[in-house]
């Protein structure tokens, strides 16, 4: 061969040979990807190692503070920021605003219909716009959700400048709002003080979740639970006509008729004022209320209200307001008159807060929505910026708004994904998420949080607060506006509008504007911002200015629905107001109530589904004056019969994964208000039919009630109280499987010996009486954990992969509802029953005291799923899908896992094993049997551990508490070893690493007298019987000492 | 044709023919069992692909169809043995006629059942590491795990099965051979392990003969008794039981003498086999199914006084479910098919008649696969913790491998009966008057 040397043939052939090698052994299914090293490596990164940025929750309006867990680049997680004096956690929202970041939809770029263009582009098309507006004499209008903090200063300088600017949300604070301008004369909204109150009232707050400042509540409503704290346990009562996520936690429930809960508002504050002798400014008030009326009204007994009144008479108590179930043509009414209650009861200025300056920024009420969307189809608005709203999908079914944004001469929409609102000229301008820019938020005057950018924008977008700037500078204001919501040692020298002028970016305006509002006047501004950065709140306890009652007439109350009439009300799920149809993680999250998922639905009472003669698949057919819907149904006895409770946020028309999904509540809606323009999502007329179909809906929890099976088991509220202090070893009546003596005689109870756990015997307590059933832990584990959405078929034959389960029992009847909730997760047994069925060892125990699972070793027989009695494993079906871009917020520290193994909750152990290599854990590797633990050196401590696993760092509520076990000082220890702890199946002798705490149940109100020997007339004592035929009582008056009972004496033993 | 006028030769000509000439029916039967692949393949391919959700399983119950049908054709694949070992060493006499295709069904029974635990994992792709063998990883197995005895009583069973079966073939295949020529004849010959039929060889024979069967008569009872501590041993309501292993048994015997029943009846009247295969035969099958299924009826008495008696509320709970709960179908099935409708069997009319036998031994072993799925699904479905109970039926994925099982049974018995005697010729002749005997008492007389 001529002109082939050797050296060229040996070239040629390893060229060769390595391409075919390559193409090969290329395996389609693993994309490839290249690792480069930085060339120039960032300051303070260290690859592998996390960054935490503290910024701000742009969920809702309450603006919790957040902590950022940003992994190599990207943000992959979120928690609460422990420094926020009023929200340490994040309710599970806040951890959807993560995901809806990484949404599959978020457009590229600003996008003009379907066309993308630039920013300059589009900037020049908003600024013709408003000057084409201006010349026609056009309003230029701002619509869209609460803000504050900088942006509402920057809005407010363009208010001057001519902007019509409407702040609203559908389940918003307008109406408690209103309220407290006409009681007390103040604009601004009450904190709610829950932590020393005795008794809580509540007319359908949703307190502990989407309501303003919930986090808040939460931490307030599970100390005043809690009996360690006061050695009371708080007694809540509830008004309304179905029981939501806060109120099932109430111990007694009058199912006031809806639309007649502001008389039997009026009629409580009546009540109190006489039981508590009250003589104030708003006395005069009270004798024109109709106190039978409103009880006949309500469809309640007089007397039940009178001993209402008589508990709240008696100690620190609170009155929650309405909430979206019960606002309807009363809203107002309704909140002035839970106001009322507390002056009578002399809480305001104690349990009910004013003066603290708390509101979302500027609020305004549906009448201003409806005014304005009237204006746009009078074709009187030329500009219309729509930010945070999707107005199309939140329209009552009578408001044009369609129509009206087609009449307006350009519509810009702030969102980061189009969605029903999005027409074909609509001008998306994509702002970001909180985690790429600069923000801020005023949560009461004395408290702001900081909103700092934790990672690079995902797209071509450009914040919120940036684009508000570059409209003032566009559109300077003629006069100049004081600085709102100024600290009095910070005197407002500087205005916004000459702070804005001065700055480049909103940043730099953020920093400008908080040295001047926040900062001290002897601080080093450098430094400060450092430390606010830090810490990414501001907070400065504020004296409490005290109000003074001022309404001098109450306001009308209407007659609610006739007799006989059917009623509608509207209820926040996970979803809120919809804004979060289209996270999957959001849809995919069951409902506390029901545990339906990605889907519409309606809760009914049984016997009203009776009488409409609906089977199990039905759909229910809802109509009003305005709308109609079909949806599939839930059978809940915590709610009235007549009732019919359906879930806001879903029938969405745009979005990847909200198209489709059930049916917009929001259409059965009209544009009714009530006095001050709320609109009304309660209280409403409608018809129900039956039609016969595939409703589509599943619950994930298999029934409504446990049984008689002690699964979440409750004590008597005085038997909690009484043994505080371990007068009994523990008070939980649980069921023991019967062990003939000689086998525990013999020591042959167990087969195998106990597991050695030299240094850490980890374990988790959760204390049921703290847990509403929010979701937090859930979301929180699937964020951390890498946990995939599974989608709505897969889910109907629960294929969850979420490792938490949150079961939910209807334990009580009537006016006890007692609903009890469970989180149910790995309990990491010590006698584990699926570790001894893998055949081929893919599960073991470690010497942490967990249940070990190595996916690569795993077969997928599923042995160990059915051995165990918790049903806590999850078995990956498919390969499931993390579609562009949520694999970006993939947890780097742990992997996911493919089609055909079994996962399951590792108590975080990834958490767990950073942790011990931060204290150096020499004690694990110089182990000896026998060899005395030293607790005190290298291993990690209590405070680092207690919220270690992301369930326990998520909990709103502190009801999750991590820790070692085998630390006897530790805090799992001590409510592990607590009266009320118990270990769930314990009689199995499974030995969990993981202890429940026994619910509290205040006794039924006519045995209120009567619990001088411990006598239980609660549903747990009464369930609990029902079992093995023992009469009712009989566990609550001889409490079960766990010493004493061979099975469950040895469960203490360990460690 | 009565047993007096048969002779050896007629015997080789009548249990022969179906090896040189299959009829129309056997065609078609592969036609059938065809369709069954082709459906099954198509869903162990999707299965194989997309992952186990394209079944239908519904967490907590993670097991299902698939184990329910394995531990069927395991119960099924009793029978065989239990007539060819059991009877032969106490000497029961109508064994001849049937246990050859016995044995064959009980072979092709554990084959259908071994496929199972393969496709039932969730990477079928490693189910080999099931198998304790030698590796670099150092990888081994965990013995405490009942699924690992099941591996080992399952492979000793078929192991064992399929050794007694082919010694018991020696004589009969030497017999095909010689009746045969060329290539095939070689092939014969080389499966007849050189027998020509001499005292020493039949000497030698019976001896090995009894030695296999005294060595399969403990596995008869072994291998259900260890498939059945896949539950037994489990802490499920409803599995964790110590009657499982006796209970178990009877099931299988039960259900693999129905088998036998309703394999036999056609395969005697396709191939005019009534001379060998008599009524009687499948009466002594029907009375052995009347016995253990009088146990297994007793059996379902005793978990119920036993879930009762040990006041354990979920135990009771499940068992209460069963009747009342959403699974109420299957327990129906079970009783119906198990229970009540055998039942039928104690009127001689019934056990001695085509249809009567035919029918009942058909719903014989719906009863059992439904008795088995009763007691894998249910008990998942409504374990301890009521927040976890749920529904599952089985879809069409899990059906269509269903039918599958079948197809892949039914293909190895048309298989078997084209290519071996499916009645014991060396052993039917045995129950003759030797040729010319019968000519001289014919002539004495």
């Amino acid at each position: 061969m001529q002109g082939l040397n050797r050296r060229d043939f040996l070239k040629v052939g390893a060229v060769a040979t390595t391409a075919t090698a390559a193409a090969c052994t290329y395996d389609y299914k693993v994309p490839q990807e290249h690792v480069l090293p930085y060339v120039v490596n960032p300051e303070n990164v260290q690859p592998g190692l996390a960054s935490y940025y503290a910024t701000a929750c742009h969920g809702c309006a309450s603006a919790c503070g957040v902590v950022a867990r940003n992994k190599d680049g990207r943000v992959v997680g979120v928690e609460g920021n422990p420094d926020h004096p009023l929200a340490a956690s994040l309710c599970a929202r806040g951890h959807f605003d993560l995901y809806a970041a990484y949404s599959p939809d978020r457009v590229a770029g600003p996008t003009d219909g379907r066309t993308a263009l630039s920013w300059a582009d589009a900037d020049k098309k908003v600024a013709d716009a408003v000057a084409a507006a201006r010349a026609a004499g056009k309003a230029v209008a701002w619509l869209g959700a609460y803000r504050s903090g900088t942006v509402d200063a920057l809005l407010g300088e363009l208010v001057a400048g001519g902007l019509r600017r409407v702040h609203w949300e559908p389940m918003g604070v307008d109406a408690l709002l209103a309220a407290a301008r006409q009681a007390y004369g103040v604009d601004e909204l009450p904190v709610y003080e829950l932590g020393g109150a005795h008794t809580i009232v509540t007319f359908g707050h949703d307190f502990l979740n989407t309501a303003f400042g919930a986090m808040a509540m939460a931490r307030g409503w599970a100390q005043a639970k809690d009996p360690a704290r006061g050695e009371f346990v708080a007694r809540m009562v509830s008004f309304e006509a179905r029981l939501g996520s806060s109120s099932s936690q109430a111990d007694h429930w009058f199912a006031a008729a809806p639309g007649s809960e502001a008389r039997v508002a009026f009629a409580l504050a009546r009540l109190c004022a006489e039981a508590k002798g009250y003589t104030g400014p708003a006395a005069a008030l009270l004798g024109a209320v109709d106190v039978a009326g409103a009880a006949a009204a309500a469809g309640l007994d007089e007397a039940r209200l009178k001993q209402v009144a008589g508990w709240l008479a008696a100690g620190p108590s609170v009155v929650l307001p309405g909430g979206p179930s019960t606002e309807g043509a009363d809203a107002t009414a309704l909140a002035v008159a839970t106001l009322l209650c507390n002056e009578v009861l002399g809480n305001v200025g104690h349990s009910v807060v004013f003066g603290r300056g708390a509101r979302p920024g500027q609020v305004n009420s549906y009448a201003d929505v409806k005014a304005l969307v009237d204006d746009a189809a009078a074709g009187k608005v030329g500009v219309l910026i729509l930010d945070g709203l999707d107005l199309v999908h939140l329209a009552p079914g009578d408001l044009a708004v369609a129509d009206a944004l087609g009449k307006c001469d350009l519509v810009v929409q702030l969102a980061n994904e189009p969605n029903d609102s999005s027409g074909d000229k609509t001008l998306l301008l994509p702002v970001g998420s909180g985690f790429e820019h600069w923000s801020d938020a005023r949560v009461e005057a004395g408290v702001a949080v900081l909103g700092q950018p934790a990672m690079i924008p995902l797209k071509d977008s450009r914040g919120l607060g940036d684009f508000v700037l570059g409209l003032v500078k566009s559109n300077p204001a003629p006069a100049p506006a004081a600085v709102e919501g100024a600290v009095p040692d910070a005197a407002p020298v500087v205005t916004t509008a000459s702070l804005a002028a001065a700055a480049a970016t909103f940043g730099d305006l953020v920093k400008a504007r908080w040295a001047a509002v926040y900062k001290p006047a002897d601080a080093d501004l450098a430094t400060w911002w450092v430390e606010v950065q830090a810490k990414g709140v501001f907070a400065v306890s504020l004296p409490v200015a005290s109000v003074v009652w001022q309404a001098a007439t109450l306001p009308e109350v209407g007659a609610g629905l006739a007799a006989g009439e059917k009623a509608l009300v509207l209820f926040a799920g996970h979803l809120h107001d919809g804004r979060w149809a289209n996270v999957p993680w959001a849809q995919e999250l069951p409902d506390p109530i029901s545990t339906y998922f990605w889907n519409t639905w309606v809760e009914v009472n049984p016997k009203t589904a009776e009488s409409l003669g609906l089977a199990e698949k039905d759909l229910v057919k809802l109509t009003t004056d305005t709308g109609t819907v079909e949806v599939g149904w839930f059978g809940s006895p915590a709610v009235r019969e007549g009732t019919f409770a359906l879930v806001a946020g879903n029938g969405k028309q745009v979005g990847k994964y909200a198209k489709g999904r059930g049916a917009n509540a929001m259409k059965l809606l009209a544009s009714s208000t009530d006095a001050s323009g709320s609109l009304a999502t309660g209280g409403l007329k409608v018809v129900a039919t039956r039609v016969s179909g595939n409703s589509g809906v599943h619950a994930l929890c298999g029934n409504l009630d446990q049984d008689g099976r002690p699964i979440a088991v409750a004590v008597n509220v005085d038997d909690a109280v009484k043994n505080l202090h371990g007068e009994a070893a523990s008070i939980v009546p649980l069921h023991h499987i019967p062990i003939d003596e000689r086998v525990t005689a013999a020591g042959s109870v167990d087969m195998f010996p106990e597991p050695q756990h030299p240094t850490y015997r980890f374990a988790l307590t959760i204390d049921n009486n703290a847990c509403n059933g929010c979701g937090a832990c859930q979301i929180a584990c699937a964020m951390e954990n890498n946990t995939p959405f599974v989608g709505p078929d897969q889910l109907q034959k629960g294929r969850t992969m979420v490792w938490i389960r949150m079961d939910r029992f209807f334990e009580g009847e009537g006016e006890n509802p007692d609903i009890r909730y469970l989180p149910a997760l790995c309990q990491q047994c010590s006698h584990a029953p699926c570790e001894g069925v893998c055949p081929v060892l893919a599960t073991y125990h470690n010497l942490d005291g967990l249940n070990a699972m190595i996916y690569n070793r795993c077969v997928g027989t599923r042995y160990c799923a059915n051995n165990c009695p918790y049903a806590a494993r999850r078995f990956n079906y498919h390969t499931w899908q993390w579609p562009e871009s949520y694999h970006l917020m993939l947890n780097p520290d742990l992997s996911t896992r493919e089609m055909g193994v079994m996962e399951k909750c590792t108590f975080c152990v990834q958490r767990t094993r950073a942790a011990k290599d931060l204290y150096r854990d020499v004690a694990f590797g110089e182990r000896e049997p026998g060899r005395p633990v030293n607790m005190s050196q290298n291993t990690v401590p209590d405070e680092a551990l207690r919220k270690l696993t992301a369930c326990a760092a998520a909990c709103p509520t502190d009801a999750i508490t991590f820790g070692n076990w085998n630390d006897e000082k530790s805090t799992v220890r001590a409510i592990g070893e607590s009266p009320r702890a118990y270990t769930l199946l314990g009689e199995l002798n499974t030995k969990p690493g993981v202890r429940y705490v026994a619910r509290i149940n205040h006794n039924a109100p006519a045995n209120a007298g009567h619990h001088g020997g411990g006598h239980h007339e609660a549903p747990a004592g009464g369930h609990d019987a029902g079992g093995h035929g023992a009469p009712a009582g009989d566990h609550g008056t001889h409490p079960a000492a766990p010493a004493a009972e061979p099975a469950h004496g040895a469960e203490h033993k360990e460690g | 044709m009565s047993a007096d006028k048969l002779n050896y030769a007629q015997v080789n000509r009548d249990v022969m023919r179906p090896l040189f000439n299959p009829t129309a029916a056997w065609w078609g039967g592969i036609g059938l069992v065809s369709i069954g692949f082709v459906i099954g393949l198509y869903c162990l391919g999707m299965q194989l692909v997309w992952g186990l959700g394209v079944a239908g399983y519904h967490p907590p119950v993670f097991w299902g169809v698939y184990i329910t049908t394995f531990v069927f054709w395991v119960g099924i694949g009793h029978a065989g043995t239990l007539i060819s070992a059991i009877l032969f060493l106490t000497r029961s006499r109508w064994r001849t006629g049937i246990y050859r295709a016995a044995e064959a069904m009980t072979i092709f029974a554990v084959m259908t059942a071994a496929l199972f635990p393969g496709i039932h994992v969730g990477r079928m792709w490693q189910a080999y590491w099931l198998f304790p063998y030698p590796n670099q990883r150092q990888l081994w197995q965990n013995f405490k795990s009942p699924l690992m005895w099941d591996v080992f009583a399952v492979s000793t069973y078929f192991t064992v099965s399929t050794v007694f079966f082919l010694i018991g073939l020696v004589p009969d295949i030497a017999a095909v051979r010689d009746n045969t020529r060329g290539l095939t004849k070689k092939l014969y010959g080389a499966m007849s392990l050189g027998w020509r039929g001499t005292d020493r060889q039949w000497r030698h024979y019976m001896a090995a003969y009894g030695f296999f069967a005294a060595l399969a008569t403990p596995l008869v009872l072994s291998v259900h008794s260890v498939v059945s501590w896949d539950f037994a041993m489990a802490d499920t309501p409803g599995w964790h039981s110590t009657l499982f292993p006796p209970y178990f048994v009877a099931g299988a015997i039960f259900s693999g003498c129905a088998m036998v029943i309703t394999l036999m009846l056609p395969l005697t009247k396709l191939f005019k086999l009534e001379a060998y295969i008599h009524t009687w035969h499948f009466e002594h099958l029907a009375k052995l199914c009347m016995f253990t299924g009088g146990i297994l009826t007793f059996a379902y008495g005793t978990e119920y006084f036993v879930a009762w008696y040990s006041d354990n509320m979920y135990e009771w709970g499940i068992f209460v479910d069963r009747v009342v709960g959403k699974y109420w179908w299957v327990f129906a099935m079970m009783v119906a098919c198990n229970c009540v409708i055998p039942l039928l069997w104690w009127f001689k009319k019934v056990r001695t008649s085509f249809v009567g036998l035919f029918v009942v031994s058909i719903i014989i072993n719906i009863g059992m696969w439904f008795e088995r799925f009763n007691i894998i699904a249910s008990s998942l479905a409504h374990s301890f913790d009521p927040g976890s109970w749920v529904y599952y039926t089985p879809n069409h994925i899990e059906i269509g491998i269903l039918i599958f099982s079948f197809a892949w049974f039914f293909l190895w018995f048309l298989l078997f009966v084209k290519i071996m005697p499916s009645v014991a010729i060396a052993e039917v002749k045995e129950t003759l008057r030797p040729p010319l005997r019968h000519d001289e008492e014919a002539a004495a007389k």
